[in-house]
Order: C-alpha cells, then sequence, then structure tokens
C-alpha cells in the first residue's frame, strides 16, 4: 500500500519535497491556498529595479504529473489524529504530513505601519507593494529615503541591506545621490546582525555614504510628521521609508497547541524537521521554528532531507545556509554557516552575483526536476561547505 | 501590573545571531519585564553588553554555564 503523504503549502519547501517523493511508494497530495507558487527574491528588484519579469508560476504546473494538487486553505490540522480540515470542511486523512506554509508579514507590531506600506510600499509581501517601492523611489527628488528593520524574524537576513544597496545606486544612477540621503536603521548593534558578514558589509555602506543607525527598534511611524520612533523615542526623520516588517508563522489551527511559539512558528528538530513529539508530521522552510535562518536555501535543503527520511534513510540537516547577498553595482557575496559552524566572512566579488541571478535563472527548473538538479546542488554545497570556505577567507 | 519573566531559547542560532532574538522579545516585553535569553553564538555576550548600554536597559545577570550564556535583563527604558 501507498503511504499518503499530506503537503500543506506548495511554496519552495513544498514544492520541492513533493518532487522528491517517488511516486511508486507514496500518494502525495499538496494543498494550497494560492493557486500560485512566487518566487519571493525577486520582490527585491520589483522594488528596487522596476522589474516586470513574471514571478510566479501555477503550482500544478510545478507539480510532477501524478502529484494531486488541491486548491484550498487548510482550516486545522490535528496531530493525535492524522487530520487535515480544508477550509469548506473536506478532511484529509494521511500517514505523513508536512507542514510548509512558511512565514507572513504582520503590521500590528508597529504603530502605523500598515498606512505606511499602503503609501511608501514594501518589498517582503506583495507585488503591488514592491511595486510602491519603486514608484516611492523614483517620486524622490531630494530628502531622506530610510530602510527600517521593524523586528524580528524576516525572510532572507540579507533582504534589508540589499535593499539599502539597491536604493543607494537607484538614487546615484539617477545623479540624485548628493540630494537623496539614505539611512538604514537596525535593532541590532551593528548592520547586519552576524558579525563576520558585518564586517564585509559595513566597510561598503561607509564607501558608498549610507548612513547607518544601530539600536534602534522600531515602535510606531508618525507619518504626518514624517518621522520614525524608536522604543527609547529616538527619532529618525524622512521623507520616503520602507520597513522591514517582522514576520509571523502559520494562520493554521494546530492541535495539540503547544508545538507552536507564540509568534506561531511551529517547533521541531532541527536535524530531522519533525514536530515536536510527532515522528509522521514534519514542518519545513519559514514555517519552522529551528534556529536557522528563513530562506528558501533552507527550506530546499530540508525538502531534500525530510524526503529522503521518508524512503527510511537517516538524512540529516547540517544547518547550512547558502543565502545570496546582492551589494549593488553587480557584486554580490553569500552569507554562508551551519549548525556548527559561524558565518563565513566571504569577500564580494561579481562572481557571487552572477551565482545569485544563476539560481534565480534556474530557480523554476531546479523546482520541477530535482532529479536533475540535486547532483549539481550537492557538489555546490560540498565546495562551499562553511568549514572549508572559512580556512580560505579569515 | 504583575511582571512577566520572558524566557528566549537562542541557543545554535549563527545566523542571523542570537542579539535578533533578544530584540524580538524586548518588541513584546513592556517596563519592568525580565527577558531571560540563552545563547552560544561567543559574539552575544559583548552584542548583549553594548545593547545595555545604548538601550539603557537593566542587566541583571549575565554568566556564562558550560558554553551557554544566560543574560537575564530587566526592561526599563521603553518611552
Ligand atoms: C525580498 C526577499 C528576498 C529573498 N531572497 C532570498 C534569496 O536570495 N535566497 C533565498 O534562499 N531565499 C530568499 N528569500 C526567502 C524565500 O523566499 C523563502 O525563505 C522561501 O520562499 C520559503 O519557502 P517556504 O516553502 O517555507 O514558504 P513559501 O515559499 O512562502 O510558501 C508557503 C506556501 O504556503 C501556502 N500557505 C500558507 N498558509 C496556508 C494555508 N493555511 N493553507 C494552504 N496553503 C497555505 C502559501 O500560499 C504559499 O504558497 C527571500 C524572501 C524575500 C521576501
Amino acid at each position: 500500500m501507498k503511504k499518503r503523504v499530506v503537503v500543506i503549502g506548495g511554496g519552495a519547501g513544498g514544492a520541492i519535497l513533493a518532487n522528491n517523493l517517488p511516486l511508486e511508494d507514496f500518494e502525495v497530495t499538496v494543498v494550497d491556498r494560492s493557486p500560485y507558487h512566487y518566487y519571493w527574491p525577486w520582490l527585491l528588484y520589483v522594488a528596487f529595479r522596476g522589474s516586470r519579469r513574471p514571478m510566479r508560476r501555477e503550482i500544478e504546473s510545478l507539480l510532477k504529473p501524478g502529484i494531486n494538487f488541491i486548491q484550498s486553505g487548510a482550516q486545522s490540522v490535528d496531530l493525535n489524529n492524522r487530520k487535515v480540515v480544508l477550509e469548506g470542511g473536506k478532511t484529509l486523512d494521511y500517514d505523513y504530513l508536512v507542514i510548509a506554509t512558511g512565514s507572513r508579514p504582520t503590521y500590528e507590531q508597529i504603530g502605523g505601519h500598515e498606512k505606511a506600506v499602503e503609501k511608501y510600499g514594501d518589498y517582503h509581501s506583495t507585488v503591488e507593494n514592491a511595486e510602491r517601492v519603486w514608484k516611492s523611489i523614483n517620486s524622490l527628488k531630494q530628502g531622506t529615503f530610510a530602510v527600517v528593520v521593524g523586528g524580528d524574524p524576516y525572510r532572507c537576513p540579507p533582504s534589508p541591506l540589499e535593499g539599502v544597496f539597491l536604493a543607494e545606486e537607484f538614487f546615484r544612477s539617477r545623479g540624485l545621490r548628493d540630494r537623496v540621503r539614505v539611512v538604514f536603521a537596525v535593532p541590532y548593534p551593528r548592520p547586519y546582525p552576524a558579525e563576520p558578514m558585518n564586517e564585509v558589509v559595513e566597510p561598503l555602506l561607509k564607501e558608498r555614504g549610507v548612513e547607518y543607525i544601530t539600536f534602534f527598534t522600531l515602535d510606531r511611524i508618525e507619518d504626518d510628521r514624517k518621522v520614525a520612533v524608536s522604543m527609547e523615542g529616538e527619532e529618525l526623520k524622512y521623507d520616503a521609508l520602507v520597513v522591514i516588517p517582522p514576520h509571523v508563522g502559520t494562520d493554521v489551527k494546530i492541535s495539540p497547541e503547544d508545538v507552536l511559539t507564540t509568534d506561531r512558528f511551529i517547533q521541531a528538530d532541527k536535524y530531522t524537521n519533525n514536530i515536536k513529539g510527532f515522528d509522521d508530521a514534519f514542518v519545513i522552510g519559514d514555517a519552522s521554528a529551528v534556529p536557522v535562518a528563513k530562506t528558501g536555501v533552507t527550506a530546499h535543503l530540508q525538502a531534500e532531507v525530510v524526503a529522503k527520511r521518508l524512503q527510511g534513510e537517516d538524512a540529516r540537516n547540517s544547518g547550512r545556509t547558502n543565502c545570496p547577498f546582492d551589494l549593488g553595482y553587480g557584486l554580490g557575496t553569500f552569507v554562508i554557516s551551519d549548525y556548527r559552524n559561524p558565518v563565513v566572512k566571504l569577500p564580494p566579488s561579481r562572481f557571487s552575483h552572477m551565482a545569485k541571478m544563476l539560481f534565480a535563472a534556474t530557480y523554476w527548473d531546479m523546482v520541477r526536476y530535482p532529479e536533475l538538479w540535486n547532483p549539481i546542488f550537492e557538489a555546490y554545497f560540498d565546495a562551499t561547505e562553511p568549514a572549508k570556505l572559512a580556512r580560505i577567507y579569515v | 501590573m504583575p511582571e512577566n519573566r520572558l524566557k528566549v531559547d537562542a541557543r545554535g542560532i549563527a545566523c542571523p545571531g542570537p542579539i535578533t532574538e533578544l530584540v524580538k522579545a524586548y518588541r513584546n516585553a513592556k517596563n519592568g519585564d525580565i527577558i531571560e535569553v540563552m545563547a552560544t553564538d561567543p559574539g552575544f555576550k559583548p552584542d548583549v553588553e553594548a545593547w545595555i548600554k545604548r538601550t539603557g536597559n537593566q542587566l541583571l545577570e549575565l554568566r556564562e554555564e558550560g558554553g551557554t550564556y544566560v543574560a537575564v535583563i530587566k526592561v526599563t527604558a521603553k518611552k
């Protein structure tokens, strides 16, 4: 008898997991509220380059023939009784469950946040909001453009600074750099929270004249006065502002409830992705509370580990991150670390930028044809192990 | 109002770093609350010290036990 696997979420993690399961042994059902799978990293280029390249595909077209797709929201999961209830009441029973519902921005923690997004946009939510950022930077001819990290966690730790670098490049290319200040505010002690990567990016900020404010925990935005106010009462004046929204976890009701953190991320074993206390249920990607950055690469690696575990192999996560980091002007780096090794101090290069764009270009193929791409990625990840790189880039 | 004690487990976080977990807890805390953070990243100690100095919150305790740092912080600086 085939094992029934229900996958909630057909984004990066869910789709890759489903495509990695042999259909002779598994009956795979993917459930997603949206008919589309989004390649979220592209929001950055919609916001700061005005890119119009389509960044979504129909989930059905990304899944191998033979995988069932149900377009519906999942409403609740009962882990003890192995049941998933969909919006509309349909119930799915499973032998194995994989939750891959990602994370979503919340606008409730910061005063005036929603209004600010309506006005200036952001690049962690929707294409429409990213287009608003593009409009905002195009209409700013003088004054202060501020990017503020609003709270943790958010998808892709490099993404706030990527926005800053691309905005700086944008204003310079328009010949406005002497009239537009670019300011970056973070709640951390330094622009990039992990020290080794900060040593790579902080000199670039200085070189390009980007001002930054540290220890700034955003409390509220008072747009009538055009100031962002910190929790200690410090004020940051702006003319246009983009806030990196804090994210929360799943909207699915889960029982037992104690597998969830207070911000609704699902607790799991960091090596196996098993949901705390359940050997037949997993969580992968951004939806999980495991101590690793929320990136597509992580979702991908976890999907491969869980696919192997479902086939009886004792695969384990290394906690590897590999976040591409656009530094503007055609330069890039990668944030590479794992559970045992701190972040590598990888210097800026054109090659890393090219690798980032190469990932973007191959993305859809990589989701759809894991049998072709897995060996290539394995070779890449092996060659760029943090322990190996750390010996080169000290 | 009674003070809350918020426990934060940031052990094993290399990137983006344990300081992000402290900041998250701080956002949801109010003056008088106690935040207790556990972390293994060696950069955590100087980061907590710098954070305390700049934000003006109160450090009640910062100790190391077998490779784990524990910081106990009282939230006092919120306006
Ligand atoms: C600006 C930006 C830049 C980024 N850059 C990079 C990068 O360079 N490299 C990188 O690796 N990552 C990057 N990321 C992060 C990456 O996009 C995410 O980490 C990745 O998409 C996570 O995959 P996931 O499967 O966990 O979630 P998602 O891809 O978000 O998929 C979740 C899916 O679950 C569905 N869903 C949610 N709730 C329900 C429900 N109740 N019922 C049914 N379906 C549901 C959603 O519709 C969605 O399709 C970036 C993100 C952003 C925003």
